[in-house]
């Protein structure tokens, strides 16, 4: 073509999508290879990436007699078809003018909008030449092509000086020019090739301002929302402590409330899943806590120890019977932690219960197994009599079976716990203590008789019940020492339980197993162990344990308690062989359901029998209702430490449970671990990283860019999407993973 | 499209011992700091400056450029530093640009009057209400702190300029503000003929070393308390230098043009004769579009001032003398100074002392208020003769 007089270019684009630059490149083009006068500016409205901006470019044969903004262009270049509905690129376009867009529609597509309209698929040309990315794709080396089409300048002086100038991918860029050039699309009339040239007849300019982008009104004007391919959203994620409380709770809303010092609602959260707050807050091994993504900064949350103050803190909460809703009777065989969360499940759902109980007290191992100086009688009283207070009928001294139960009950939860201790098969094993026995005489009569003060007492195994047992041998004036054929990182026993025992003075000897029990004459034992070596994992996921040969040492001891682990008993079946397992079971006599939670199906530990108790409530309800039941599933969404932005947590040293000041052990049954202050729970809750849940710190709100984030009436924050531009700051400055980046078109308009 | 007619090729003709470059007016400020072999460039960022100290970074991290660069804590400390570097006989630039000048202001003065040769470019923009775009409040703010002031209409001239201030400050031993406009000029790509660095030394040798340098061997201290009658006697000869401005620029000017080809002197004059109804008196980038615009009005002429600071009267009331007494005087000031007249009304009634004649003044384009060709049309259109028209007008009102 030829430019006999100043050609006059308008371009609209949003800041950083490279048109300034074009433009520089062009003016380059049109000095450098065809000796031509040019002047190329920005015009900067608004100093914001993504908010509109215009440049302009001047080319002509003469000297540029103008220093002024461009008004009535020759030719308008749209970089960005978005604008189009926001700023109007045909402002002052005259009547032989010409448009080009960077769309993939048909110029037809704009038709009556200008007489000269071309097009061209910049964006995608871009993309496909990996030039920017799908949010800001960098579209002004095609755009270069394209504008050097409609002034049929030609390519190939453009697309070395492109090579040269663009700061990266040269090549791409250049060719990205060359295909652009060749893809421009053109809806013109007839009268275009006699108009492009001629002379433009300037219509009255608005001698100053221009209408966009607006620099004399609000800058909310300038809305740079519809340029967004990505949005943030808030989401709520799940955090990895309430992920494995195995009673569902939600340990992260509770936390909070205790750090805000609201701890009746705390109390709330956690009863709605656990109704022995206090028990959980002594004996649990708080799974919560051991999965902390806190562990890995500094130290975990001590949440056992909020757990035990909100439990104790609301000890005269008190609680309403629920209605009575259904006729369906439920019994509930078992007082357990199981057995007594399914009957209050139940009771609060609207049934009738009643729990047998074989004991003269309700609690299960609770009450059997756990000593008094971990666990307090008054303390498991309390949280007894609350669900008592609620409803649950419980008979005591009532050993049942299922089978007398059918023509009163419309179900029954079997809920019987391991009571029975298992065999090592050794000779004259009958001749020694059973661990989970002696506890419960301790318990349940005062009976302390069993160990004399002195007596060298051999405790065989590695649970929970071991340790107590070794503890309470100490406190009677015996000298424990626990021998277990595994290692300490195979133990079962909650590792606090053992670091507390090993401080009283339990010693335990590892990869040590009984092979041979003799007893003397004085009734005292002599004992044949043998030392083991760790073998392969076995089903439990632990290493098995070998025998060493030839590695036989003789022990003698006045007394041997065994804790090898223990059983159900079967009465409640009648003596029938029934394979237990969550849930319905199957069982012979089919004119009563029955359902099975707790030791005998589910794990091991008191939180784990209250999960298991929530469930088989569920379940039993589902199954009276006649409706469908659906386990409650885990999370697939769990916020692991690496998604935590930990630059923005300070370390804070964590409150460690206080222990009573021992002077003397023997016969002290009094509790070991003290509660904390209400002051110091709070400030061990503020520790709290509140994995996958917004705690409005205000980082996204500092960071946005566009000040595209506010804090609504209730204090909360909100992404105003007019003005979001999608660039993902506010997800990466997000301390505890509570932002997502979801794509644009999935999503429904915020409210 | 096909290619109807073959491409016109210009008959501007390329000029020797010079390279075309479209460049940008911060980049011709750059390219201008390492042709005159700077030696020490302190900066402080600000927009519209940026890309000044930014290019010249770069320049010296490429080895392009053998200077020192120093990124200050402030633009006070830029000019102190500035300051510092000069007293050792060395050659020195920086620029800055609206808040940032005003800032400098104190250090301004201490320059000025220790003498010192120094050079530096301003990006016009104005600093309360706070707005980022062209404006000659700022530089016009520092008229008396004894800166020779020179406003470059595009590019070109704003390297040109720089050359010839390092000439003339070094000659009279003060220092020289070059200012070019923000956006118009500091952000517009264009053509730039850069003269090869030997031709540039050969009008611009090194700075000579003088008695009053910082020399180790000799100790001095500097910046004493001044008694009275030391002090008089300093700004008596500060004055009498400063009066030798307008004729050191035209020498220099024309000492440039035997090197470069490009003349330049304090005033520039277009379509100024016996017929002229109207002069507009302009600065800066709004000259190139009054120039467009006086093409098709042969009754309208333009004055050019490039030296605002020492106001060139002599060069002025010689052009005046070409026109008869009715032609009417039109200042078009782009700076409002909190009185009644712009710094051109000002300095133009204050050099035609005594005169008679009709002298209107016009506020246009401050804060970057574009002034396309329209906007100059308006003015010319104006009815100067008649009663009601006003001494001094908004133009935009």
């Amino acid at each position: 073509m030829n430019i006999k007089k100043v050609f006059e270019v308008r371009g609209h684009a949003r800041g950083g999508q490279g048109m300034v630059t074009a433009f520089e490149i062009l003016a380059k083009v049109f000095s450098y290879s065809k000796n031509y006068e040019v002047q190329a500016f920005p015009f900067f409205g608004v100093e914001r990436t993504g908010a509109p901006i215009q440049a302009f470019l001047r080319i002509s044969p003469d000297a540029i007699l103008n220093r002024s903004n461009i008004y009535n262009p020759n030719l308008a270049v749209v970089f960005d078809e978005g604008l189009i509905e926001q700023t109007n690129v045909f402002d002052g376009l005259p009547e032989n003018g010409i448009i080009l867009i960077n769309t993939d529609n048909h110029p037809s597509f704009y038709k009556g909008k200008a007489k000269n309209i071309f097009t061209v698929p910049a964006t995608k040309i871009s993309l496909e030449k990996k030039l920017g990315s799908k949010s800001l794709p960098i579209v002004n080396a095609a755009m270069i092509g394209a504008i050097l089409k409609i002034l049929d300048a030609g390519i190939d002086d453009a697309k070395i000086i492109i090579s040269k100038e663009v700061p990266s991918k040269p090549e791409a860029n250049s060719q990205a020019a060359e295909i652009a050039f060749q893809s421009v699309v053109g809806f013109t009339d007839s009268s275009f090739h006699k108009t492009i040239s001629a002379n433009i007849k300037l219509t009255a300019s608005p001698n100053g301002l221009l209408s966009v982008p607006y620099w004399d009104k609000p800058m909310s004007l300038n809305k740079t929302g519809n340029w967004r391919v990505f949005e943030p959203v808030y989401i709520n994620r799940q955090p990895p402590c309430t992920e494995n409380c195995p009673a569902g709770t939600d340990v992260r809303m509770f936390v909070k409330l205790a750090s805000e010092k609201k701890f009746e609602e705390a109390y709330s959260v956690i009863y709605s899943h656990n109704p022995f707050p206090s028990v959980c807050g002594r004996v649990c091994p708080h799974f919560c806590q051991q999965n902390c993504n806190r562990n890995i900064f500094d130290e975990q949350l001590n949440i056992g120890a909020i757990e035990r103050f909100v439990g104790d803190n609301n000890s005269s909460y008190h609680f309403n019977p629920s209605p009575i809703l259904y006729k369906e009777k439920i019994a509930v065989v078992g007082s357990g932690p199981s057995g007594l969360t399914a009957a209050l499940r139940l009771r609060q759902m609207g049934y009738p219960v009643t729990v047998f109980e074989a004991l003269p007290k309700a609690g299960g191992m609770m009450r059997t197994g756990i000593p008094e100086f971990r666990l307090p009688e008054k303390i498991l009283d309390r949280e007894i009599q609350k669900i008592t207070e609620q409803g649950v009928k419980i008979i005591l001294n009532k050993k049942v079976s299922v089978s007398e139960l059918e023509n009163i009950f419309f179900a029954v939860v079997v809920a019987v716990g391991s009571h029975i201790g298992t065999d090592m098969n050794l000779q004259n094993e009958n001749e020694i203590i059973e661990g989970i026995n002696f506890l419960r005489e301790i318990k349940f009569n005062e009976n302390r008789k069993s160990i004399c003060k002195g007596d060298k007492v051999a405790v065989i195994g590695g649970g929970n019940t071991a340790i107590d047992v070794a503890r309470t041998v100490l406190r009677l004036g015996g000298k424990p020492v626990i021998y277990y054929r595994r290692t300490r990182q195979q133990m079962p026993a909650i590792a606090n339980e053992v670091e507390e025992a090993l401080k009283e003075g339990v010693k335990i000897e590892f990869l040590t197993s009984p092979v041979k029990l003799e007893k003397n004459k004085k009734g005292d034992f002599k004992i044949t162990m043998v030392k083991m070596k760790l073998g392969e994992a076995d089903d439990s996921g632990r290493r098995k344990p070998f025998p060493i040969k030839n590695s036989e040492i003789k022990i003698s001891v006045n007394k041997i308690i065994k804790a090898t682990g223990q059983v159900f008993d079967d009465f409640v079946f009648a003596d029938t062989t029934v394979k237990t397992k969550q849930g319905r079971i199957d069982f012979a006599n089919e004119n009563i359901p029955v359902f099975c939670c707790g030791d005998m199906a589910w794990g091991g530990t008191v939180v784990e029998a209250i999960g298991s108790g929530n469930e088989v409530a569920s379940e039993v309800n589902s199954f009276l209702r006649k409706a469908d039941y659906a386990k409650s599933r885990r999370s697939n969404d769990v916020v692991s430490a690496d998604q935590i932005n930990f630059a923005y947590y300070l370390p804070t040293p964590g409150n460690p449970n206080p222990f009573k000041k021992v002077k003397k052990i023997f016969n002290d049954f009094t509790e070991v671990v003290q509660g904390l202050p209400s002051n110091k729970i709070v400030q061990e809750a503020s520790r709290c990283l509140h994995c996958g849940d917004c705690f409005n710190c205000g980082n996204c709100f500092n960071f946005c860019p566009d000040a595209a984030i506010s804090i609504d009436e209730e204090n909360r924050l909100r992404i105003d999407y007019d003005y979001c531009k999608g660039c993902g700051i506010c997800i990466r400055e997000c301390p505890c993973s509570a932002l997502r980046v979801e794509e644009e078109n999935k999503l429904v308009e915020t409210e | 499209m096909k290619t109807e007619v073959a491409i016109l090729i210009p008959k501007r003709k390329e000029i020797k011992r010079h390279t075309k470059k479209v460049l940008k007016g911060n980049s011709a400020a750059a390219e201008a700091a390492k042709i005159c072999r700077a030696t020490f460039v302190t900066a402080y960022p600000i927009t519209p400056q940026t890309t000044i100290v930014e290019e010249i970074a770069s320049m010296i991290a490429r080895k392009e450029f053998d200077a020192t660069s120093v990124n200050m804590e402030s633009e006070h400390s830029v000019f102190a530093a500035l300051k510092g570097a000069a007293l050792t006989g060395k050659r020195v630039f920086t620029a800055t640009s609206g808040q940032g000048l005003l800032y400098a202001h104190e250090v301004l003065h201490a320059i000025a009057h220790l003498r010192l040769p120094i050079v530096a470019c301003n990006v016009g923009r104005p600093s309360y209400p706070w707005n980022i775009w062209c404006d000659q409040s700022d530089s016009i703010a520092q008229r008396d702190t004894g800166w020779i002031q020179f406003y470059c209409e595009n590019s070109q001239e704003v390297l040109d300029t720089i050359i010839q201030s390092y000439k003339i400050s070094e000659h009279l031993l003060l220092p020289t503000l070059v200012v070019l406009d923000a956006f118009y000029v500091s952000h517009t790509n264009e053509n730039v003929f850069i003269p090869e660095q030997k031709l540039v030394d050969e009008y611009l040798p090194s700075r000579k070393k003088s008695d009053s340098d910082i020399d180790i061997d000799n100790p001095k201290s500097f910046g004493g308390l001044v008694a009275p009658d030391m002090y008089d006697k300093f700004n008596r000869l500060f004055w009498e230098d400063m009066n030798k401005v307008e004729d050191e620029t035209i020498k220099a000017g024309e000492e440039f043009e035997k090197y470069f080809g490009r003349k330049y002197a304090a005033v520039e004059a277009a379509n100024i004769h016996s017929g002229t109804k109207i002069i507009l008196i302009t600065l800066s980038s709004i000259t190139t579009t009054a120039r467009g615009v006086i093409q098709s009005h042969p009754e309208v002429g333009l004055l050019k001032i490039r030296l605002l600071k020492p106001f060139p009267k002599k060069s002025i009331l010689k052009i005046l003398k070409k026109v008869n007494g009715a032609c009417i005087l039109v200042t078009v000031d782009r700076n409002f100074l909190g009185d009644n007249e712009g710094a051109l009304m000002q300095e133009m009634k204050r050099a035609l002392y005594g005169r008679t004649g009709k002298i209107f003044g016009v506020y246009a384009g401050l804060g970057g208020r574009d002034v396309p060709p329209s906007t100059i049309e308006k003015i010319i259109s104006i009815d100067f003769n008649s009663a009601e028209t006003k001494e001094i007008i908004w133009i935009d009102k």
